[in-house]
């Protein structure tokens, strides 16, 4: 922090002073300085006051408003000298990190505690917006060893804790139990796609649903939930940072998706959201978030099946990649805000809160030792998405530490799942982008 | 929204007197001395009602849609066989919209910032296009010139320096943030400006005899004479700053200063899935509704004016 | 409306000198010297300080390599123009530029003018409506897109409905470039079209009454009269609107926004420049050289205009 002050101090004696430096003065980017700080430097905050203030910008994932409305209250009868302005910053991920890289910009507004999702925090890190969590961590003794380990070192880069896991999710296999039994079909998601290959044409026959299958809408979702897909036939957007998915494998995974669209047509895929499509009957079964599993629950008028992620002919497990946000915290607000919006990080994130909040979302309760098991009897779906987390597999470096990738992979999906595009020359076409951005915004910026 | 880019410099573009927004007097037909022929009878007759009725139909079909859509439950929404009517006239839609994101708040703050910018506006518009046109100054074709270029500039490129500017000054989350930097007004000033210029200037000569300064010859005489052109510019100003989206959009975050554009995005981020088209409806018709009533009451100044100098080129 | 087209007297073609007389004293001068400021100069002010300074730290940041977001950034020059014209992108953003333009500004004169010629008959309802078609060009851009995006919804909107009805499948309105392309311009000239039909029935009823008699659309030569005749005499409405709805098209942005947010298939240069600052690459020098693009584009349009205008001063 300190050393943020400094640096907007200078850029106002720099902006004061030089003639054309003075269009910047106003709050544009400095050219003068060294490269961008990146707020690596350990935070004192010993004999700090939290403030009395502070926001916090959500986009509500998983529909999740009421439940962090309840949450900050109860944070209120605890905390009653810090107040929490819950602010909706976005209707997705996207729009929240749109706003608070505007805000950024303009060095003023940010809010104390922002979601950030898995495609954003690394970028974030990168520009120098979030502090390390760790002298945080260590002054209020959060429980880091409570979380769940592969959720929590999700964020960990430079062997620093960088956010903390929120509203945190995996795809979860979604399937309408009634058209399931009228097809004759086994209770239970299939085990792999060349299975489910089988089933497809069957339950479009006795079901009346248009598509047996519907793939997630392609904005937002693509290039999460198609992993499932290259993986299993052995492929994957990138391999570290060998960009493959133009590699035969993918290719095989992405033709296959293709044809079960086009050639074998008992596939579409959603516009929206796949979850509001499965539960108006529209389809079968789909592939979505488990925080959309309570929403799916209260709306569909069947019975909702859930089951682990299909694998492929290369792969059956792991096969499902873990996704949604955690919290961070930024770097361009002063001490007392950070430590404020600490305490608020702290108890959003103990064991009784995310089960609350996984009690009305869905997502996965980020704690170990959280007692489910009142939750668990109301929603048994949800031990479904937890014990899937074992068999979860890293996300591919190319769609979570490349900006703008999850949108170009989503353009490619578009190409090769709506347009019929040739799927290899789609995919070659990717990898340049992909590599391209690599090259561009983020190998400058990798500490080797 | 961009409601009319520059038309002409040219004077003779707006020969019309002041009278011409009375000329689109809807109440008078058109063509009054056009003889009732034959041709024009068939015409009737064959293809007189059916387009109109087309063109009409295709205007209010949607908007139609909409209302009828507010009424409806999820169950009446997502599901594969469509019902046309909703099953009832339910406002619970209306009762989610309004409680899930204060309405009536973004409504009393779309009426500050339209009533306050617009004023604000039509009055700069006003001096600035009387300076401009009565009062002698050097420069000002060159003063002239810099208003149709910055006709140019589209507000949305002008989003993050004016951003970083407003939210230096503290103006994020206020009222006086979301009108200030949209107060300077090209647009009105253009309109006007190309008013004045048709004004014969024997009325004004006269008044200046009479030892009228500037300020009562402005009040007295050019405002009374200009009253349909600047209804016009006050409605097109209006419109824009009831309309307008993307400054609000981002520098406000706190459903207690978002304008009505806003809210319904907020809204939309609330209840952004398949169940909620309903409630999106309903919050819908609460921002298009207010704007098409103004728009029934005034749309005679409103169309005369914005065709105002177009047939010339 | 102004009805003197052709006909129109002799007067006023050259601009008219302000009325004020000569001056007479150096002190009157010097006193509209200030009143000019005193009325002019808030306004001018405003105009500069959000326009102009906003445009001018534009061009400042096009020559930046800056990311949106960080404190600091790097001067490249004009690195960042070379950037956008020798990459894909350019093409990508400027084909979906011309197109979009292109066919929003000729659907909605063309539509127009038909929509004016049915508007310019004796019939009663013609007041209502041409109200009714102008309409949706005064309603909120957020709200209309809303609307349309919910009739053009594959699953539960009643276009994919009807579809259903005749045994179609709804097309993949959303997820497919191309069509959510074709969906915005509709949607776009759905607004804009009472614009074009309202402007053009003023050029219309301006015409002299022998012209639109003979012309008139009735009859087997009527449309071709109606072509030979009366549209070169409109010649002066359709560049009025053609560089109008052109500038509009070009900066056309809440529609696009509200129904295609991400912006595939439907990135024009406006949009292209918002994604690229505030999307997902935070580039925003790059963002920048977008919008200065954008802006050259305009300017050229408009001097364009004013050159046509100064040389038909000529003729009429």
């Amino acid at each position: 922090m300190a050393l943020n002050l400094d640096r907007r101090h200078f850029l106002g004696l720099a902006g004061a002073g030089a003639g054309a430096a003075a269009i910047s003065a106003c709050g544009g980017p400095s050219t003068g300085g060294s490269a961008a700080a990146t707020g690596a430097a350990d935070i004192d905050f010993s004999g700090v006051k939290p403030a009395a203030s502070i926001d916090f910008w959500s986009n509500h994932p998983g529909k999740s408003q009421d439940v962090e409305k309840a949450i900050i209250e109860k944070f209120h009868a605890k905390f009653p000298d810090i107040k929490v302005n819950l602010v909706t910053a976005g209707a997705n991920y996207e729009e929240i990190a749109q706003k608070f890289q505007t805000s950024q910009a303009a060095k003023s507004g940010l809010p104390g505690l922002v979601v950030l999702s898995d495609v954003w925090w690394f970028r974030y890190y990168s520009n120098g917006n979030i502090i390390a969590l760790d002298s945080l961590i260590k002054q209020l003794d959060i429980k880091v060893d409570d979380f769940q380990k592969s959720l929590v070192a999700d964020y960990k880069y430079e062997d620093k804790q960088w956010a903390l896991p929120y509203g945190r999710s995996t795809p979860l296999f979604y399937y309408n139990k009634d058209h399931f039994k009228a097809a004759g079909l086994p209770d239970r998601a299939p085990k792999t796609w060349q299975e489910f290959g089988e089933w497809a044409p069957k339950l479009q026959a006795s079901s009346g649903a248009q598509y047996a299958y519907i793939y997630p809408a392609l904005a937002g979702y693509a290039g999460w939930t198609l992993q499932n897909n290259l993986w299993g036939w052995g492929g994957s957007w990138s391999n570290e940072w060998t960009f493959n998915c133009d590699s035969e494998e993918s290719v095989a995974a992405l033709q296959w998706a293709q044809d079960s669209i086009f050639k074998d047509k008992w596939a579409g895929v959603s516009s929206k959201e796949a979850a509001d499509d499965f539960a108006a009957g529209i389809t079968s079964s789909t592939i979505s978030s488990t925080g959309s599993l309570l929403g799916v629950l209260k709306s569909a008028k069947f019975n909702v099946g859930v089951g682990y992620l299909p694998g492929g002919p290369k792969s059956e497990s792991p096969v499902c990649p873990t996704g949604g946000a955690g919290l961070g915290i930024p770097s361009g607000v002063s001490k007392e805000v950070q430590l404020a919006a600490a305490t608020f990080l702290k108890f959003m994130t103990e064991p009784e809160n995310t089960a609350q909040f996984s009690a009305a979302t869905g997502y996965m309760p980020t704690r170990t030792s959280a007692d489910m098991t009142a939750v668990l009897a109301a929603t048994p779906q949800i031990k479904t998405a937890m014990d899937q987390l074992a068999v979860t597999r890293v996300q591919d470096n190319a769609r979570v530490f490349l900006p703008g990738a999850d949108q170009e992979m989503a353009k490619a999906a578009a190409a090769i799942l709506t347009q019929q595009g040739d799927v290899k020359a789609t995919m070659t076409s990717l990898k340049a982008t992909l590599e391209g951005i690599y090259t561009k915004d983020v190998k400058p910026k990798l500490k080797s | 929204m961009s409601l009319l880019s520059p038309v002409s410099p040219d004077p003779a573009a707006n020969a019309g007197p002041a009278a011409d927004a009375f000329d689109a007097d809807p109440g008078i037909p058109p063509q009054r001395h056009r003889p009732f022929s034959r041709a024009n009878l068939v015409q009737t007759l064959a293809g007189g009602y059916l387009p109109l009725i087309v063109a009409t139909l295709v205007v209010f079909l949607p908007l139609l849609w909409m209302v009828l859509s507010s009424f409806k439950q999820p169950g009446e929404i997502i599901t594969m066989d469509l019902k046309i009517l909703p099953e009832s006239l339910n406002f619970e839609n209306y009762n989610i919209a309004m409680t899930t994101v204060p309405f009536a708040q973004f409504f009393l703050n779309s009426l500050i910032v339209t009533g306050v910018g617009a004023t604000i506006k039509v009055l700069l518009a006003i001096l600035t296009a009387y300076a401009l046109v009565f009062v002698r100054f050097p420069y000002k074709n060159v003063i002239f010139v810099l208003i149709l270029v910055a006709l140019m500039v589209p507000p949305q490129v002008s989003i993050l320096p004016n951003y970083i500017l407003i939210a230096g000054m503290g103006g994020k989350n206020t009222l006086w943030g979301i009108i200030l930097p949209g107060l300077g007004t090209a647009f009105g000033t253009f309109l006007l400006r190309q008013h004045f210029m048709t004004l014969p200037g024997s009325i004004l000569e006269s008044a200046e005899i009479d030892g009228a300064g500037h300020w009562r010859r402005l009040w007295r005489i050019v405002v009374p004479v200009s009253v349909p052109s600047i209804a016009t510019v006050a409605l097109v100003v209006v419109v824009s700053e009831w309309n307008d989206y993307i400054w609000p959009l981002i520098i406000t975050d706190r459903p207690e200063t978002m304008t009505l554009p806003v809210g319904l995005t907020l809204l939309q981020n609330s209840e952004g899935n398949g169940s909620g088209w309903g409630i999106l409806m309903a919050g819908a018709v609460l921002v298009i509704v207010p704007i098409l009533l103004v728009f029934a009451a005034l749309q005679r100044y409103i169309v005369a004016g914005l065709t105002q100098g177009s047939v010339t080129g | 409306m102004t009805r003197q087209l052709t006909d129109r007297p002799r007067a006023a073609v050259e601009p008219k000198p302000a009325p004020t007389p000569r001056a007479r004293w150096s002190a009157r001068t010097r006193r509209d010297f200030f009143v000019f400021l005193a009325l002019a100069l808030p306004n001018l002010l405003l105009i500069g300080v959000f326009t102009y300074l906003p445009l001018f730290n534009n061009i400042y940041y096009s020559t930046l390599d800056w990311t949106l977001g960080s404190a600091s950034a790097t001067v490249v020059g004009f690195d960042n123009y070379v950037t956008f014209f020798t990459s894909s992108d350019a093409t990508k953003v400027l084909g979906t530029t011309a197109v979009f333009t292109l066919i929003t500004v000729g659907g909605s004169m063309v539509l127009g003018l038909l929509v004016a010629l049915a508007l310019n008959s004796k019939i009663r309802g013609t007041t209502f409506a041409r109200s009714a078609v102008f309409a949706p060009y005064v309603l909120s851009g957020v709200g209309v897109g809303l609307v349309w995006l919910f009739i053009f919804d594959p699953g539960y909107g009643v276009l994919a409905w009807l579809l259903r009805g005749i045994g179609q499948q709804s097309p993949q309105w959303i997820n497919d470039p191309q069509l959510s392309l074709v969906m915005v311009i509709i949607v776009y000239v759905w607004k804009n079209l009472g614009y074009c039909a309202v402007v053009y029935l003023a050029g219309l009823q301006s015409l002299p009454q022998d012209v639109m008699e003979a012309a008139s659309l009735d009859g087997a030569n009527g449309f071709r009269r109606f072509v030979s005749m009366a549209l070169p005499l409109l010649s002066p409405t359709t560049f009025f609107l053609l560089i109008t709805t052109m500038l509009s098209s070009l900066q056309a942005f809440d529609l696009i926004r509200i129904m295609t947010p991400l912006g595939n298939g439907t990135s024009t240069l406006i949009y292209e420049a918002y994604l690229q600052a505030f999307g997902a690459f935070n580039r925003a020098g790059y963002s920048a050289a977008i919008s200065v693009v954008l802006f050259a584009i305009l300017l050229i349009i408009t001097v364009l205009q004013l050159r046509f205008v100064e040389r038909k001063v000529h003729y009429s």
